[in-house]
């Protein structure tokens, strides 16, 4: 009998195979059937998927005990574990993880709709038999420790936010061979999240939003846990569902304010881990890839270090952030020409012209921005002044800042206006005007400025 | 990968077996698909209760005796605890289960014997494996991965004959697990 370690068995089950399951009633009759889901809990426990009232599920309910086979996918060693029944988990972590993972399974072999999970039954694992037979020599290990150990080197080493995010995911590609990624930061109203950070998309997205419990990143900013399936299901993607989401969310009218979600058209491994800070969830790291099955338990750890060292890191940030307290004097008045920039004050969008730029927090900070250039002429600014301004509706600690005015300056650069941002020192930063504006605030109708 | 082509339902399960059973001579076990089902690459899982706790274990291919016992070629040192349950006089299940449709029924029985494995069941072995091989490929599985799950060593073969008492539907779906009444 090999000593208690399901640590040591976790790509048995990753699910490249069913594995087997058998339970008894109380009589002694036998049940045997195939389950698509063994899944690793912790070191002592696994879960079962529990989808139907049936036999198995009768006898695991009168004798609480069963036994299943297990199968690593590249040594062919067979394993078998006794366990003993816990308890069913109906919502939290484990659940929806399994969840997610079952309606990938149903989907790759044409059963859509044919698993629901109704609950993740917990065992205890009481003894675990290498099953004889032939196998095949383990793999090479990947080296994933000195790849995480390179990546949180590079994490270390940024010197401001920005570096930081749009760094991260080049990391991840350098160091893990992951081509597509992104960052979505958790929104003031703490019920979306808000993408700041893209890499290897056709087009960058940023500024997309998804809502909390939608697809793989909703569900794991909403239970904070990682999710990581290997083959996606449309009830995971993110598609038309995004588009909804923000007309839900308060914008005046359809699709000019929706910002499109860049991920993948056919991804068919996804995993998303929480960036989580002390005082709770920051915001979420995505990666994705048209392979099946392409992120497994190891790239989970890998990925969950670097994603802590990344919040770390988004924390220090902030922290110095607001030791600094700076202003800058003003400078001369601009001419007032050009283009037209209007303000809606209901979703506080911004429009160049007839360009969607970006709405909430980010646009009334912009409009924040030009109206004090208006009338003070400056140029410089503090985030300090920003989180102290009433006007800008900004929660009591605006954590997000930050992710704001890089999401903003990425999409003035983005939609090539003559507006841009950029950092100018540790918690200042400065608008650039290229040509003149006329300042239009949609709903009070008074033309010019205000 | 989408529907996958020859799937079944439970509920399908059930007419095709009434309507088998209809003409069919009282003592068969099984209906003439089932008997097909069980003989042509299925995945065949076994399992049986030993000193008091479950176990499970698996099958390498399955023939069809005239007698009506389904005798199961298996891995004697792979199956030690299911082979024991037997031994022990206890009852056993066995689910056979086919791809690509996911077409799967179960047994029960408390009428099985364990024996050698002969000669005679090699090439029913080596035509089996291959078959499922076919089948576990059109699911999206490589042969190599088919024939690492299924591998074994021919020096350490056993059989188990069963025969069915009790028969249930097991594929996936609305009705999964109903019993196919005699």
């Amino acid at each position: 009998m090999t000593p208690l370690a399901v640590d040591g068995l976790r790509r048995s089950m990753e699910g490249v195979f069913a594995s087997m399951l058998a339970t008894c009633d109380a009589e002694g009759t036998p049940n045997v059937s195939m389950i698509s889901q063994v899944h690793y809990v912790d070191s002592q426990h696994v879960a079962l998927s529990y989808q139907f009232f049936n036999k198995t599920r009768a006898n695991v309910m009168q004798t609480r005990m069963a036994s299943v086979q297990i199968t690593d996918p590249s040594t062919f060693l067979h394993h078998r574990l006794d366990l003993d029944y816990v308890d069913t988990r109906t919502s939290g972590p484990i659940f929806e993880t399994m969840k997610a993972k079952l309606a990938g399974i149903a989907s790759h072999h044409g059963m859509d709709g044919v698993f629901r999970l109704l609950g993740a039954d917990i065992f205890r694992v009481v003894r675990i038999e290498a099953v004889p037979g032939p196998t095949l020599p383990p793999s090479e290990p990947r080296r994933l420790l000195a790849s995480t150990r390179l990546a949180c080197a590079e994490l270390a080493a940024a010197q401001d936010l920005e570096t930081l995010l749009d760094g991260s995911l080049r990391w991840l590609d350098v160091h893990y061979g992951i081509r597509t990624a992104m960052i979505l930061m958790l929104d003031e109203d703490r019920e979306h999240l808000f993408t700041v950070a893209t890499r290897g998309y056709a087009r960058s997205g940023v500024g997309s939003e998804v809502a909390l419990g939608e697809g793989v990143i909703g569900v794991a900013a909403r239970e904070s846990t990682p999710i990581r399936i290997g083959h996606v299901t449309r009830e995971y993607r993110y598609g038309s569902a995004i588009t909804e989401t923000a007309r839900q969310a308060g914008l005046v009218s359809g699709d000019a304010q929706t910002i499109r979600f860049p991920g993948l058209s056919a991804p068919r491994s996804q995993m998303a881990l929480p960036i989580r800070g002390t005082d709770g969830l920051l915001g979420v790291l995505f990666v994705e890839d048209e392979e099946a099955m392409r992120f497994d338990h190891e790239d989970e750890d890998a990925l969950a270090i670097f994603a802590d060292h990344l919040a770390a890191r988004i924390a220090l940030f902030r922290r110095e952030e607001a030791d600094e307290m700076e202003e800058a004097a003003p400078d001369p008045l601009p001419e007032q020409t050009g283009q037209t920039l209007r303000f809606h004050p209901l979703d506080q969008s911004v429009f160049l012209d007839n360009d969607y730029i970006i709405k909430g927090v980010a646009g009334a900070i912009l409009w924040r921005l030009v109206r004090e250039h208006r009338a003070t002429g400056r140029t410089e600014f503090t985030t300090r002044e920003l989180r102290l301004d009433a006007g800008l509706r900004l929660p009591a600690h605006a954590e997000n800042l930050d992710a704001r005015l890089i999401l903003l300056r990425k999409r003035l650069e983005e939609r090539r206006t003559c507006l841009s941002i950029e950092r100018s020192g540790r918690g200042r930063f400065r608008l650039h005007l290229a040509c003149g504006l006329t300042l239009v605030e949609a709903d009070s109708d008074t033309g010019g400025s205000p | 990968m989408q529907s996958s082509p020859g799937t079944v339902t439970p509920l399908e399960d059930i007419a095709a077996w009434q309507s088998q059973r209809s003409g069919q001579d009282p003592r068969a076990r099984l209906t003439p698909d089932l008997v097909a089902l069980a003989q042509n690459g299925a995945t065949i899982l076994l399992g049986a209760q030993l000193d008091g706790r479950p176990t499970v274990g698996f099958g390498v291919c399955c023939r069809a005796l005239p007698d009506g016992y389904l005798r199961i070629i298996l891995s004697r040192s792979a199956n030690a605890g299911v082979l024991a349950a037997i031994a022990a006089g206890g009852r056993l299940a066995a689910t056979f289960t086919g791809a690509p449709s996911h077409r799967a029924f179960q047994v029960k029985t408390s009428r099985c014997r364990v024996g050698a494995a002969t000669q005679d069941d090699r090439p029913e072995i080596e035509r089996q494996a291959n078959l499922f091989y076919d089948g576990l490929s059109e699911i999206g599985f490589t042969r190599d991965l088919a024939a690492g799950w299924l591998a074994l060593d021919m020096a350490d073969l056993a059989s188990v004959e069963l025969l069915p008492e009790r028969v249930f539907t097991q594929t996936p779906g609305p009705g999964a697990g109903a019993e196919l009444p005699r």
